[in-house]
């Protein structure tokens, strides 16, 4: 049981990362699409 | 490395103008989005030391350490954000948080602020060229001259014509590679290392205090004087103010969070591979803890993963050294040239833009200075932690009590830095008297720091509350205890003494009230005549729109 529970304590980590990397990669998708269709720089 | 820092001076180059706007250059005009400004603050907290710092914390103090690395310091992203909040509110077009006090207060409380700002950067940015100056040395044929020299230019670069534009377009870029490496990196490790049976087979290794979850050696040692150190670095960091200054108003909350929950997952990763080779019993190359890192790679990883290794070391030294350059050019921008020099009014757009450059290409020399000198910051960066703590309450206190007066400010923190001294460097003798004082101030200065947490979230009836609880519930084995740990009580005291004097000198003056709308007028955008062109634009883009308050009178009357 402690091994489980350790291997989810030093593999937790990584998939918190995939999921915020998911939402800053789509967010920044979303305003560079916007940008471009106004013809504006995104910064 | 040449693919790397190519790739960013090609999109640095792709948003660059001819002729930048200054307050671009400085903030990129106040209206970035969620995804560009949470990536850019993700990437400017995570620096090559707090990778290093974090599995060094797991490989010293076992399963607890990267919490009590990662977890306060994503924390300090997060307290800081209902602060920025109330800045933006009454700054809305700000650059610095100096310039904001030199509105409130006046020069010599704008100079304090803006010279630890300028110090806590050139410290930053030298720590970053030597961390990557020896990964160099370590992972490749060039020397670490060599190293921190081919990393200095490439940043310098892709940042100096364009400036925090190219800072946080750049860094979106960097978080999706160290992000990438992160998540590939650290379960390739573990598994190379063993896996699940490795906490089997390597519990021996550890101390029961090290296999200890609840360690209170880690919370003494790392955690609570990270945990002082929270709102100090938040306050002190121009990098975070800058960020504030320039992402859309209505999306600060979640670009804090998202930085929040990014930093904090890895960084505390990352502090994973310390816990790992703690249990695989890997030894320190030379006892040098920064080693670590770089060793766990070496042996676990492929070549192709050595080399995301390297791009994501890379990735977190360069995007943090180019928010160092930026915010040092607009504290040098705003702040010395623009309200000093050449004044609010008379300030030339093209000639900020020159300091701005000139600044980071100073910046830069004196770095590599630094570096090359193999400079021991660690004594520099406990004073700048120590001046930004006994900054945090006179700052804060001055964007919502209208009573606070530069004398209350400027006192305050003098007084924190004079306590400091003595007890983070043990001065004086702390079995005596002396150690009692301290820890009696320490108390005071737990009560503190928990209240003004607690004040950002839920306002003053609670803070109040919550920092009169802590400081009773501390008190009875805090005082003739906490004198043992010199960084912990040389930080809460600055917090308390500051806090304290800021107090008693504010409750003197019953006659002089500020008034908060005087900071808009006095900290307009420098560019003014870029700003009317934008704002005719956005007229003929959205309809009816009303333009920013611009360029203030220099006639408003300034406190004393």
């Amino acid at each position: 049981m402690e091994t489980v529970l350790l291997t989810a304590y030093v593999l937790v980590w990584p998939v918190v990362v995939i999921g915020t990397l998911f939402v800053i990669v789509r967010a920044f998708t979303k305003e560079a699409r916007e940008a471009k269709k106004q013809g504006k720089s995104i910064i | 490395m040449l693919i790397f820092f190519g790739g960013s001076l090609y999109m640095s180059i792709r948003i660059s103008r001819k002729r930048e706007n200054a307050d671009g250059y400085m903030t990129g005009g106040g209206k970035i989005g969620f995804g560009i400004s949470a990536a850019s603050m993700t990437a400017t907290w995570i620096w090559a030391s707090s990778m290093y710092a974090s599995a060094t914390s797991g490989y010293t103090y076992g399963l607890s350490g990267p919490i009590h690395y990662g977890l306060w310091g994503a924390f300090m992203i997060l307290l800081i954000y209902p602060f920025g909040r109330r800045i933006r509110q009454v700054a809305p077009n700000a650059h610095t948080i100096a310039e904001v006090m030199f509105a409130r207060h006046g020069r010599s409380s704008q100079l304090m602020l803006a010279g630890s700002n300028v110090l806590g950067s050139l410290i930053s940015l030298t720590s970053n060229l030597i961390a990557g100056g020896a990964l160099i040395e370590l992972l490749s044929p060039f020397s670490f001259t060599q190293g921190i020299v081919a990393i200095a230019i490439g940043v310098l670069a892709y940042t100096l014509w364009s400036g925090f534009r190219a800072s946080v377009l750049t860094d979106f870029a960097q978080v999706v590679a160290m992000l990438g490496a992160v998540a590939i990196i650290i379960p390739f490790i573990f598994f190379a290392a063993g896996g699940p049976e490795l906490f089997t087979i390597g519990a021996n290794n550890l101390t029961p205090e090290q296999g200890n979850f609840f360690s209170s050696d880690a919370f003494f040692n790392q955690g609570a004087p990270y945990i002082a150190a929270v709102l100090a670095y938040a306050i002190g960091n121009q990098t975070i103010a800058q960020r504030l200054f320039a992402v859309r108003e209505d999306l600060i909350k979640k670009t804090f969070v998202t930085a929040t929950v990014g930093y904090g997952s890895a960084i505390i990763g990352i502090g994973m591979l310390g816990v790992i080779a703690l249990y695989a019993g890997v030894q320190p190359l030379d006892g040098d803890m920064n080693n670590i890192i770089p060793q766990m790679a070496a042996t676990y990883l492929p070549p192709v993963l050595i080399a995301l290794f390297f791009i994501m070391i890379i990735g977190s030294l360069s995007s943090t050294a180019d928010a160092d350059m930026t915010a040092l050019s607009s504290i040098m921008m705003a702040d010395i040239y623009g309200q000093n020099i050449a004044g609010k009014k008379k300030a030339k757009p093209k000639t900020m833009l020159l300091v701005g450059r000139l600044t980071m290409v100073g910046a830069t020399a004196a770095a590599l200075c630094f570096a090359s000198m193999e400079f021991s910051i660690l004594d520099l960066l406990v004073f700048v932690g120590a001046m930004w703590g006994a900054l945090v309450f006179p700052v804060i206190s001055s964007f919502y009590w209208k009573r606070v007066t530069n004398l209350a400010f400027s006192a305050a923190v003098i007084a924190g830095l004079a306590i400091f001294i003595p007890v983070r460097f043990e001065l004086l003798d702390m079995s005596g008297w002396f150690g009692i004082f301290s820890d009696v101030l320490s108390v005071l200065g737990v009560g503190v720091v928990l209240g003004l947490m607690a004040f950002g979230f839920f306002g003053k009836k609670v803070a109040l509350i919550v920092g009169t609880v802590a400081t009773v519930a501390v008190a009875p084995f805090g005082i003739g205890f906490l004198h043992n740990y010199a960084t912990l009580s040389g930080s809460l005291v600055a917090y308390s003494v500051s806090t304290i004097v800021c107090v008693a000198i504010t409750m003197c003056n019953r006659t002089r009230e500020f008034d908060f709308d005087l900071i808009r007028e006095r900290t307009g955008n420098f560019d003014v005549s870029d700003v009317v062109s934008e704002a005719s634009a956005d007229t003929r883009e959205e309809g009816p729109a009303e333009a920013e308050p611009v360029a203030s009178s220099s006639t408003v009357s300034r406190e004393v």
